[in-house]
């Protein structure tokens, strides 16, 4: 027998605070596909993504009406294409491309993650024809998504690549600059990725994964901070920073076990693997889904103040905490997106100047996700925007 | 051995329990399940009970009536007379439904004979008015053959007078998000199977 409080309480987090599944993520490895002859290789990709990913809009829809939780995004990763395209010059990188982007609409599916090179310790001709390519591809397909990964810990960080990626940046920008420079929005330059992160635009299908396999997204900014509040709603005295850590920490593990059944559930209905669930706070637009809204909940007045940092890295490691014990298969970036153009409080606090790049640089510094949908004045050169990678990395 | 399904209400008092099953134990039953509630100030319990032998359904009621009677409760006593004649429950998977609305006389009513007329079993349920706002929770059994939004969509179909909204669930996302143990996973439709696997 199930409480009513229970119901109704996971019920709440669902109609009034927004809780859903962010993506379903289908990680797919490309790498039995490789072929010299690229009409070959564009089949063998189109047939596999098509075997695999056929039915999962379907699985996906079935699911979300057996629990009725809405799976907000279907989405593909594929093995970094920096490999599968070993050989092939740039018209073949961008029919590879163009190939991802119609199997993608084909198998409905909102974005292909993948396009992605990993070059920490140096670059094949292959990664740097990928990495050139990358302006082309992204202001010419609609759902191809593309990533870097430029340093690791082990590696150090790739100065080279970092510099190309500024010029990338800049190129991409002026090609979409009729849809507000979106194409860069389509990129992620990491340090440190991982190889099983579901969301966009960084999911890839890293070294170590199966052949198929099923990630999940989850986010619920707005459950957070519906929990902060009633926390401090109910206290008479105002809570303590451990009782809010302790709030956030037991609904993060509500929240986890959400993606959990639904990623165990999609995967075993289309017999592949379950790999992760990453449990990020991820903003929306929408007013009261938003990681700067929590700050404001937990007490920070003016985000980008004295003591923002803090609470971040307090939301985090309460999050990350109850996320570990619900779930041994919490995975991919687990942080919270300090989004500035998709989270309203975020975007409130740049324009009231409270929030400078250099604070959103030692915010990110503690969130585990870095410098995230900034807006930056088209006459930045990319040497700067090269440089401002270079400073981001190290702390990735 | 005799089985019965006993019911004691009272008014809620310190000792009920005691009184009741010392007056079980007093005639040899053995306890084989029990569920009991408080609802707004009123005991509700529900036995089943076994005996070594056959006592009648009013000796039972004495008895309990007797040893308890500063309690003034009332009682019903029901042989379980035959396995074979306990009411079929129709087989499905356990959903939890969720009603909420304006609270009106006949909402239960109205929503018991929705579920009934497509062969939904409620096997549990909890319903409660705070202010005018009606909320009821349920766990049923829904035949394999419906899915869960064409229960939830009947459901506010005969709750449109009443402004209700539905929910139809399956019970794992409540155990997953209440309890510590593994996630557990419903019997899942595998069409492609292990196909997938081998490409």
């Amino acid at each position: 027998m199930h409480r009513t409080e229970d119901v109704l309480a996971t019920l709440s987090m669902i109609r009034q605070y927004k809780l859903d599944v962010r993506t379903v993520t289908m990680g797919i490895d490309l790498q039995p596909c490789a072929a010299p002859d690229l009409s070959t290789l564009c089949d063998r990709i189109r047939e596999r993504l098509v075997h695999y990913s056929g039915r999962l809009r379907a699985v996906c829809r079935e699911v979300e009406g057996r629990y009725g939780i809405p799976i907000v995004n279907r989405r593909i990763a594929v093995s970094p294409i920096g490999w599968v395209a070993a050989g092939q010059r740039t018209e073949g990188l961008l029919a590879i491309a163009r190939t991802l982007d119609a199997v993608a609409a084909e198998v409905g599916v909102d974005l292909v993650g993948g396009f992605s090179a990993l070059v920490q310790k140096g670059w094949t001709e292959a990664e740097r024809r990928l990495i050139a390519s990358l302006p082309e591809v992204l202001s010419t397909t609609e759902r191809v998504c593309a990533s870097v990964n430029v340093g690791t810990t082990a590696a150090g960080i790739n100065m080279d690549a970092i510099l190309a990626l500024g010029h990338v940046l800049k190129e991409t920008a002026e090609r979409t600059r009729d849809h507000d420079g979106f194409g860069c929005a389509k990129l992620v330059i990491f340090a440190n990725a991982p190889s099983d992160n579901p969301f966009m635009a960084g999911a890839f299908h890293g070294p170590g994964e199966p052949d198929c396999v099923i990630n999940i997204g989850v986010s619920g900014p707005g459950v957070v901070k519906a929990a902060v509040e009633d926390l401090v709603t109910h206290s008479h005295t105002g809570p303590t920073l451990g009782d809010i850590a302790e709030e956030i920490k037991s609904t993060a593990f509500r929240v986890t076990r959400v993606g959990e059944l639904i990623g165990r559930e999609v995967a075993a209905r289309l017999g592949v693997s379950f790999g992760i669930v990453d449990l990020s706070l991820a903003p929306t637009p929408q007013v009261g889904d938003s990681v700067g809204e929590i700050l404001q909940a937990m007490g920070v007045v003016r985000i980008g103040a004295p003591g923002s940092t803090a609470a971040l890295a307090l939301l985090n490691d309460a999050v990350k905490k109850g996320g570990s014990f619900a779930s041994s298969s919490v995975g991919g970036l687990s942080g919270a997106f300090v989004a500035v153009s998709e989270d309203a409080a975020l975007a409130r606090a740049v324009e009231a100047g409270d929030l400078t790049l250099a604070k959103l640089e030692a915010m990110t510094a503690v969130c585990s996700v870095g410098l995230d949908m900034i807006a930056v004045p088209g006459e930045t050169d990319a040497e700067t925007l090269a440089a401002l990678i270079a400073d981001r990395s190290p702390s990735a | 051995m005799p089985k019965y399904i006993i019911s004691v209400t009272a008014a809620d008092r310190v000792g009920i329990v005691y009184s009741v099953t010392g007056a079980l134990l007093d005639l040899g039953g053995n306890i084989l399940e029990l569920s009991q509630t408080v609802m707004r100030g009123y005991f509700t319990i529900i036995l089943e009970v076994e005996f070594p032998v056959t006592h009648s359904a009013s000796q039972l009621a004495d008895t309990i009536l007797d040893r308890g009677k500063r309690f003034d409760p009332q009682v019903l006593v029901t042989e379980v007379r035959n396995e074979s004649l306990k009411p079929a429950v129709p087989s499905g998977e356990r959903f939890i439904l969720t009603v909420l609305g304006d609270d009106a006389p006949g909402i239960i009513h109205g929503i018991a004979g929705c579920l009934a007329a497509h062969g939904v079993n409620i096997v549990d349920l909890h319903a409660r008015l705070d202010a005018a706002r009606f909320s009821m929770v349920m766990e049923a059994m829904i035949p394999q053959d419906l899915t869960p939004e064409t229960i939830r969509s009947e459901l506010e179909r005969c709750g449109r007078d009443n402004k209700i909204e539905a929910y139809v669930q399956h019970e794992n996302i409540f155990l997953a998000t209440t309890e510590p143990g593994p996630v557990r996973v419903g019997p899942a439709v595998r069409t492609q199977g292990d196909a997938l696997a081998s490409h």
